[in-house]
């Protein structure tokens, strides 16, 4: 239905509308909806290959420096073009002696970064 | 003085050597001696006169007569000493010490000022002679070589001790001991004042005052140990006779006051050297030696709790090494006892409160039994944390997990969960305050924070947070007390549900910007962040979003791709909630329900009744969560069973709508039954957390192992043992498991050359 959202604004709109005067006929009505969701990296692997830490957690060198939880939030996962993915401050360390993807060995050169 | 003194002198005479006649000026000096050392009356003049003839006879043409003089004086002192010695002799028994006492006075004063009358042959004549002290000290010369000059103060000492002291030894300590032996029965013998007493005793030390070393030599000797000798049997014969008088606790009470009294009588009469051999010998006596007996009443002390008793019998045997050692067992196992009593075989609806607040009383007792009856000795105070640690992780079966941390868990969340009976927001925090006591003594931590963990995370998903900050607050304890790893996913847990708060606001100007989009409900969202969570990462079975819904899901994950790069969002529908408005009835309701509830009513907007194959379809939810939330709907009357008993859904039982459904409340919730914790849920939460422990021991061995590189077996597995005990107590068996499987994948090797003796490989 939203696959295409510009082109159904104005459709949509009329469902609105239509929704409002049909309330009163309907036998129920959504009043309030609290979802759930969760988020993760959208990897490939879930363990980053350097530091051998799931992806989702802080990579070791920010747990075992104890930061706060501010500063764990900033680390954060980085995609190679070759899609592999790791904890960005890994691949910080891991470019400055290799600058090559360690699980492909293509030289590696970045997607996107996580945020 | 001594300045105006010398000053004097040079006025007088001259300070050249002359010549002296030794006899006629000694026949003077000597005199005033005698004077000097029976405290007769020396007038000014004469004692000036007498200091320069020291002085004259020291410094004499043509050869000084120092020495001379010196021999002379120690006959006449010798003399002297010896007739005091007839004069005490010649005193009846009863005043002996009496007159020893008065002339001791007398000549040790005497010979203070005598000392000072000779101290131009004190300073230059016999001074020069005298060893260093360093000499002294490293024994590189015999102290007491007779030829050697003593100053005169020492001298007189030294001829009191040869002449008066050891020939009346014996005597001096026989009425000593007489008159202390008085004291101590309340009778008096001879009538001595204590002064006196503790004159005489003194005078033992005092004349050993010059020496360098070993000065209580002489007081120990002749005093000392046969008076400690002399107090152990007294005491011992004390000890035995009111053992036979009274009952332990009464005995106790009385070597208590006994002890004190010779505490008091040591002060009176002995030197201070002697105050503690005395009270050990008292305590050696009257305590050591009845050991046994005092022992054999502990168990009665300890089971009725007799405080005075065990006041008494801690002030007693804490002087005895080892003596405390059985007290201590005992009052550990009353503990333990007490403690498994209140709560071991609980039974009834709260028991996780009747668990945690049983404890807490037991607890809460003894430490303040240690406080008061044992001073909080260190040794009870183990024994009660060692008490309390077997309570809390006692296991009725050897084979199941501990319950503890379980009840732990809930009991917080019972205090942490909005309800309608908790207590004033003090007394929660107060109660939460004390459940860090409970679990200090928790040795598998981890299955509380697991437990503690889903609880949370239902609290918050399902809004049901009494209050955030008393959440929070929790949190920080169980951090301080456990540290930041223990924490860190509930805090992580604690963040998402603010961030969330943000980003629902940002998606609101979001839809507003984006020409006032209508989601035609109102629509908020905790976005959780996967692995902070206690829960899978995805929703447990297929289902299909109502239309109703499908707009928000479709409009918040374009926000959520603009806002954020590289992430994806799962919907946990099974976990979602919301509020249905309920217009077909006499009057309308708003209830608050699952969002798979929600799907279900959905579909009756069109019909009245279909079958449950066809419902099923329509929500595409499996089997397990389609019988269950059909069941909770059917439980609270919103839907119909027809001809049916509601027990099971078959596919062609056939539903429908409750028409005439009728309810006092016109807002409310159904949420309950389907969130409530089940069976199967608590066994999951235990095999997960066998899981997180071999992965957690694996991640400790690497650790250890990467730092290590090369470690024998037995030192590995202590290792690993110390480092996760603040988390959990690993059995043996499991950490072996658990090398096997890190040589299985590779990361650790054998030694070739070892047995057992692992490497790491990098």
């Amino acid at each position: 239905m939203a696959d295409d959202i510009d082109m159904e604004k104005p459709a949509e709109k009329v469902t609105v509308n239509n929704d409002c005067v049909m309330k009163s006929e309907k036998m129920f009505s959504l009043k309030r909806w609290n979802a759930v969701a969760m988020w993760s990296w959208d990897v490939e692997c879930e363990i980053c290959a350097i530091c051998r830490v799931q992806v989702m957690d802080a990579c070791l060198r920010c747990q075992a420096e104890n930061r706060n939880d501010k500063e764990q939030e900033e680390c954060v996962v980085i995609w190679g073009e070759c899609n592999h993915s790791f904890h960005n401050c890994c691949m910080k360390l891991w470019v400055k002696q290799n600058n090559r993807c360690p699980l492909c060995q293509q030289e590696w050169s970045v997607q996107r970064i996580g945020k | 003085m001594t300045h105006i003194l010398n000053i004097d002198i040079c006025y007088r005479m001259s300070l050249k050597p002359k010549r002296v006649d030794f006899v006629t000026t000694w026949a003077d000096l000597k005199e005033t001696v005698k004077g000097v050392v029976t405290l007769g009356n020396v007038p000014h003049t004469v004692w000036h006169n007498r200091f320069s003839d020291v002085y004259s006879l020291c410094v004499a043409y043509p050869e000084p007569l120092a020495e001379k003089l010196y021999q002379e004086t120690k006959k006449f002192l010798e003399d002297h000493v010896k007739s005091l010695l007839i004069q005490v002799n010649g005193s009846s028994e009863e005043q002996l010490l009496t007159v020893y006492y008065s002339l001791w006075q007398q000549y040790s004063q005497g010979m203070d000022y005598l000392h000072r009358l000779y101290s131009y042959l004190n300073t230059q004549h016999i001074k020069k002679q005298k060893a260093t002290d360093a000499e002294l000290l490293y024994g590189t010369l015999s102290y007491e070589s007779p030829e050697q000059m003593k100053e005169i103060g020492e001298l007189g000492l030294d001829l009191w001790k040869k002449h008066m002291i050891e020939p009346l030894k014996g005597d001096l300590l026989r009425l000593l001991l007489g008159a202390i032996h008085c004291d101590r029965t309340g009778q008096s013998l001879y009538n001595e004042k204590s002064s006196t007493i503790q004159g005489v005793i003194q005078s033992l030390v005092s004349v050993e005052e010059y020496k360098k070393k070993n000065t209580l030599e002489l007081y120990e000797t002749v005093f000392e140990s046969p008076f400690l000798e002399a107090t152990g049997e007294y005491y011992r014969q004390e000890a035995s006779r009111l053992l036979q008088e009274c009952t332990i606790s009464l005995y106790m009470e009385k070597v208590l006051q006994r002890r004190d009294e010779e505490d008091l009588r040591s002060r009176k009469f002995l030197h201070p050297s002697s105050y503690g051999k005395v009270r050990s010998e008292c305590e050696q006596r009257m305590v050591a030696d009845h050991l046994v007996a005092i022992h054999n009443e502990c168990p009665a002390m300890v089971q009725q709790e007799l405080q005075q008793d065990l006041r008494n019998a801690f002030a007693l045997l804490k002087s005895i090494p080892g003596g405390l050692t059985v007290l201590v067992s005992h009052f550990m196992e009353h503990i333990k006892q007490q403690g498994l009593r209140a709560v071991a075989n609980l039974s009834g609806e709260n028991i996780a409160t009747q668990f945690v607040e049983g404890m807490l009383g037991v607890h809460s007792k003894y430490k303040e039994m240690t406080n008061v009856v044992f001073a909080n000795d260190q040794l009870f105070s183990s024994a009660l944390d060692m008490a309390c640690a077997s309570v809390v992780n006692h296991r009725l079966n050897t084979k199941q997990p501990c319950k503890s941390p379980e009840l732990l868990a809930k009991y917080c969340d019972s205090l942490l969960k909005k309800s309608t009976k908790g207590g004033s927001d003090t007394e929660v925090e107060d109660k939460l305050a004390q459940c860090i006591t409970v679990f200090k003594y928790i040795d598998d931590k981890d299955i509380f924070q697991k437990f503690y963990a889903r609880m949370l995370a239902k609290r918050l998903i399902h809004q049901q947070s009494q209050s955030m900050d008393a959440e929070e607050a929790m949190i920080n304890r169980l951090k301080q007390a456990c540290g930041y790893e223990f924490t860190n996913k509930l805090h992580r847990m604690f963040t998402d549900m603010s961030v969330s708060s943000d980003l629902n606001n940002k998606f609101s100007s979001y839809l507003q910007n984006k020409d006032r989009i209508e989601l035609g409900l109102n629509f908020s969202i905790y976005v959780l962040q996967a692995g902070a969570w206690p829960l899978g990462q995805s929703c447990p079975t297929d289902f299909a979003v109502p239309q109703e819904l499908e707009k928000s899901v479709q409009r918040f994950e374009d926000f959520y791709r603009e806002q954020f790069n590289g992430r994806k969002l799962a919907w946990l529908h099974h976990l979602s909630q919301g509020e249905l408005k309920l217009n077909y009835l006499k009057k309308p309701y708003i209830i608050t329900m699952q969002t798979f509830q929600m799907a279900m009513l959905l579909m009756f907007e069109n019909t009245d009744s279909m079958t449950c194959r066809e419902l099923m379809e329509a929500t595409k939810l499996n089997s397990d969560h389609f019988q269950k939330y059909v069941q909770s709907l059917v439980e609270s009357k919103l839907l119909a069973v027809s001809g049916g008993t509601g027990e099971v859904f078959e596919p062609s039982t056939v539903i429908s709508l409750n028409m005439d459904y009728n309810n006092k409340r016109t807002k409310f919730r159904i949420t309950a039954a389907v969130q409530k914790e089940t069976v199967q849920e608590t066994e999951q939460t235990h095999s997960s957390i066998d899981e997180d422990r071999k992965l957690y021991l694996q991640a400790t061995i690497v650790r250890i192992m990467k730092s290590r590189k090369i470690l024998r077996h037995n030192v590995l597995i202590q290792e690993v043992l110390s480092q996760s005990k603040a988390r959990f107590a690993p059995s043996i068996s499991l950490i072996k498991k658990c090398v096997e499987t890190l040589i299985d994948k590779q990361y650790l090797e054998r030694t070739p050359n070892s047995t057992d003796e692992y490497s790491y490989v990098a």
